[in-house]
């Protein structure tokens, strides 16, 4: 057998057309990735045994592979009786896989700012409020811009893990046109340049959107 | 069955996950070197060259570049094992990620370095193995020990490709009795054994390089 | 601006503040009038910023009263805050937010504390900005400028919340020397106007001139408190003559 390039163009179309699945499971789980995370973050600095919880759960997340979450999200929670079925199974695993990874982002964007904002800020007679919002914020948001965006990125490569659990997105749709014909290699090929190219797509999209949000300044 | 057999038939797989890694590494630790100091040293077209390797193996899904290498490869001609396969293809993906680090760490180094070297008279490729590298590759230390767990995890995707690592065991497990809660935390928890230490050590090393850090968050 | 009336601007009584188990300032006493210019100076790690930070309740003490004008720190919270606004604080790092522009690093506390409308806000920020000297900096962010025309925005901004008292840690000592001056002078002219002023410098020319009372202190007590006069002709405590021996020579 040989590297069919007609059959590999024929199979696009159908590959891409589960794009939208992609791109719906990514925005998902970043959204929640970074909503769980910043709840983590924030129970983590509230320190008490809730903290030291957290502070262990962030660590045993990052010691673990996501496919094994996954697995485990899809086994056990039909066990206890959870239905959620496999698109919600994989968007939640995903969102609570990277939440561990983005909360250790908001904790160095928080860590970073100087002793001396809050110092300052105080001095300056502004409530907590205040400083949270008009000096804290705004600083950890350049702080995180970069690292936050990678992990997007990193959850968009991902996505394609939800194949395993059966959702249809480019790589289940891959695999669905592969067993069909038994032909492997041409659309696996396909949608691992599809998946290229939107990679580099995003992470130019999110790097262009940094420097326009943050201005000259960002650091 | 008892947590005991399940833990001796995860542990049967720990062998391939152990070799996965470390065939992993010997793709991953020369790729990494190589390109990175590559895209330190080249400008204009060559540089253009070099960076497209790397973006190639480190911004592609690695779950889609397993499958698209298992079977493109043997199309090519190429038979290789799916040992082979895997170690390279994951070893190759954080190596792109290593090489990234090398080039960060190179660049980070106070241009001072390269210049006293220069005055002093030695030759580019001394300066740049006796003392460019040297002070690069400890800096981006903890960031290789974070590579070398992320290899760890990613090797639980050769179990898709017939290798039998410790999820492949797992998955095996569970197909001969439906018991999903004891056999899946356990895999959870064999893999942060495995890595757990590693990333202790990692931040063991990390406090070491920066001994001195200042407590200065703000909130 | 300028303030005549001859209250006291601080009393502090028995300050005595620990950090664990280390006594950082032990039974201090000061009284500072309306109008006058204490500067204090001492080795390092003698608690002079710790004194200061204590005045406007960014440190918290133990024992002893620290009184701003009428009010007591601590009695009541809502004083307290009142009284904290009057009090400006210059760092030595500046402390300018970096996310902010200069006018708006000036009129944030205007706006948000004393709820100023934006237009009244910016036109006082750009009155005290003309007086530090950088009016044409306005819409700079602080990366932009030199450490000297960043601490000359942090006076500014301390003084746009027209503060009864100006503290002053170390605001010099970051700066290099081609840039010292413009900050001295700026301070100096404050001090012309009238503005009560408690500054930890070790710039013994600015304290000669501009000071009329020097604190030295020596491991968390004030050993010695005098004029400029009688501090730099006759010290009378040995750590002070040894002080002032090793700045001068
Ligand atoms: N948060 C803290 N916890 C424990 N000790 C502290 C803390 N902050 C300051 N100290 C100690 O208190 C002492 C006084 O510190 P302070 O900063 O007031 O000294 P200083 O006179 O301002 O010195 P410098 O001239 O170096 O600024 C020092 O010995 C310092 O180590
Ligand atoms: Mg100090």
């Amino acid at each position: 057998m040989q590297f069919d390039i007609a059959f590999a163009l024929s199979t696009v179309p159908s590959i891409l057309s589960a794009i939208g699945m992609t791109l719906l499971v990514a925005a998902v789980s970043c959204v929640g990735a970074s909503a769980v995370g910043f709840g983590l973050e924030l129970i983590r600095r509230s320190g008490g045994p809730g903290g030291l919880f957290v502070r262990f759960l962030i660590d045993f997340i990052r010691a673990t592979p996501v496919l094994v979450w996954l697995y485990c999200l899809y086994f056990i929670l039909p066990f206890y009786g959870i239905r959620l079925g496999a698109l919600a199974t994989g968007m939640i695993g995903l969102s609570l896989y990277y939440s561990g990874y983005l909360a250790e982002v908001f904790k160095a964007g928080i860590d970073a700012i100087p002793k001396g904002q809050a110092e300052a800020a105080r001095a300056l007679g502004l409530g907590r409020m205040d400083m949270t919002v008009f000096v804290i914020a705004p600083q950890m948001l350049r702080n995180i811009a970069a690292p936050m965006g990678n992990y997007f990125v990193s959850i968009l490569k991902a996505t394609p893990y939800l194949a395993v659990l059966a959702v249809p997105e480019m790589l289940g749709r891959a695999f669905d046109i592969a067993s069909d014909t038994y032909r492997y290699a041409e659309p696996l090929t396909v949608a691992g340049l599809i998946f290229l190219g939107l990679a580099l797509l995003i992470s130019l999209a999110i790097k262009r959107l940094e420097i326009r949000l943050l201005g000259p300044t960002a650091r | 069955m008892s947590i005991l057999e399940i833990w001796l038939g995860i542990l049967q797989g720990f062998r391939v996950t152990a070799l996965v890694t470390l065939y992993g590494l010997v793709f991953a630790i020369p790729f990494g070197l190589v390109f990175g100091v590559a895209q330190y040293m080249t400008t204009g077209p060559a540089r253009f060259v070099v960076t497209s390797v790397i973006e190639f193996w480190r911004s592609s899904a690695v779950i889609i570049l397993l499958f698209v290498f298992y079977y493109a490869l043997p199309l090519a001609g190429l038979a290789l094992s799916a040992m082979t396969v895997s170690a390279m293809v994951l070893g190759l993906n954080i190596g792109g990620y290593a090489s990234q680090a090398v080039r960060a760490g190179l660049q980070a180094l106070d241009r001072g370095q390269k210049e006293a070297g220069q005055a002093l008279g030695l030759s580019r490729s001394t300066i740049l193995l006796r003392i460019e590298l040297p002070q690069a590759l400890v800096a981006m230390s903890p960031t290789f020990i974070n590579q070398l767990i992320q290899l760890v995890k990613a090797t639980s995707l050769v179990s898709l490709v017939t290798l039998s690592d410790m999820t492949f065991r797992a998955k095996e497990i569970s197909q001969i009795e439906y018991d999903p809660v004891p056999i899946y935390s356990s895999l959870l928890l064999a893999y942060f054994i495995v890595c757990y230490p590693v990333a202790l050590f990692g931040r063991w090393v990390e406090r070491r390089i920066n001994p001195v850090r200042e407590a200065r968050c703000a909130v | 601006m300028i303030r005549t009336d001859s209250t006291l601007a601080v009393q502090i009584t028995s300050l005595n503040k620990w950090y664990g188990a280390f006594h950082v300032l032990k039974e201090v006493n000061l009284t500072i009038p309306s109008g006058s210019r204490v500067v204090i100076c001492g080795p390092s790690g003698s608690g002079k910023s710790t004194l200061i930070r204590c005045l406007n309740g960014l440190e918290a003490y133990q024992q002893g009263t620290v009184t701003l004008g009428t009010v007591r720190l601590g009695d009541n919270a809502r004083e307290t805050a009142l009284a904290r606004r009057q009090t400006g604080m210059v760092f030595q790092n500046f402390n300018l937010f970096p996310h902010l522009t200069v006018l708006s690093n000036c009129t944030l506390a205007l706006r948000r504390v004393l709820g100023m409308p934006r237009a009244e806000a910016e036109s006082l920020a750009r009155h005290f900005l003309e007086k530090v000297r950088i009016p044409e900096q306005a819409d700079k962010y602080p990366a932009q400028l030199s450490g000297g025309q960043q601490q000359r925005v942090a006076i500014a901004r301390a003084l746009c919340m027209n503060p009864r008292l100006m503290l002053f840690d170390e605001p010099t000592s970051a700066l290099d020397p081609e840039m010292v001056k413009e900050v001295l002078d700026v301070m100096t002219g404050l001090a012309q106007e009238g503005m009560t002023m408690i500054c930890v410098t070790h710039e013994m020319g600015f304290a000669r001139e501009v000071a009329d009372q020097i604190v030295f202190m020596d491991q968390g007590s004030i050993v010695e408190q005098a004029s400029p006069m009688t501090f730099f002709s006759t010290p009378t405590h040995p750590r002070a003559q040894s002080f002032l021996h090793t700045l001068l020579h």
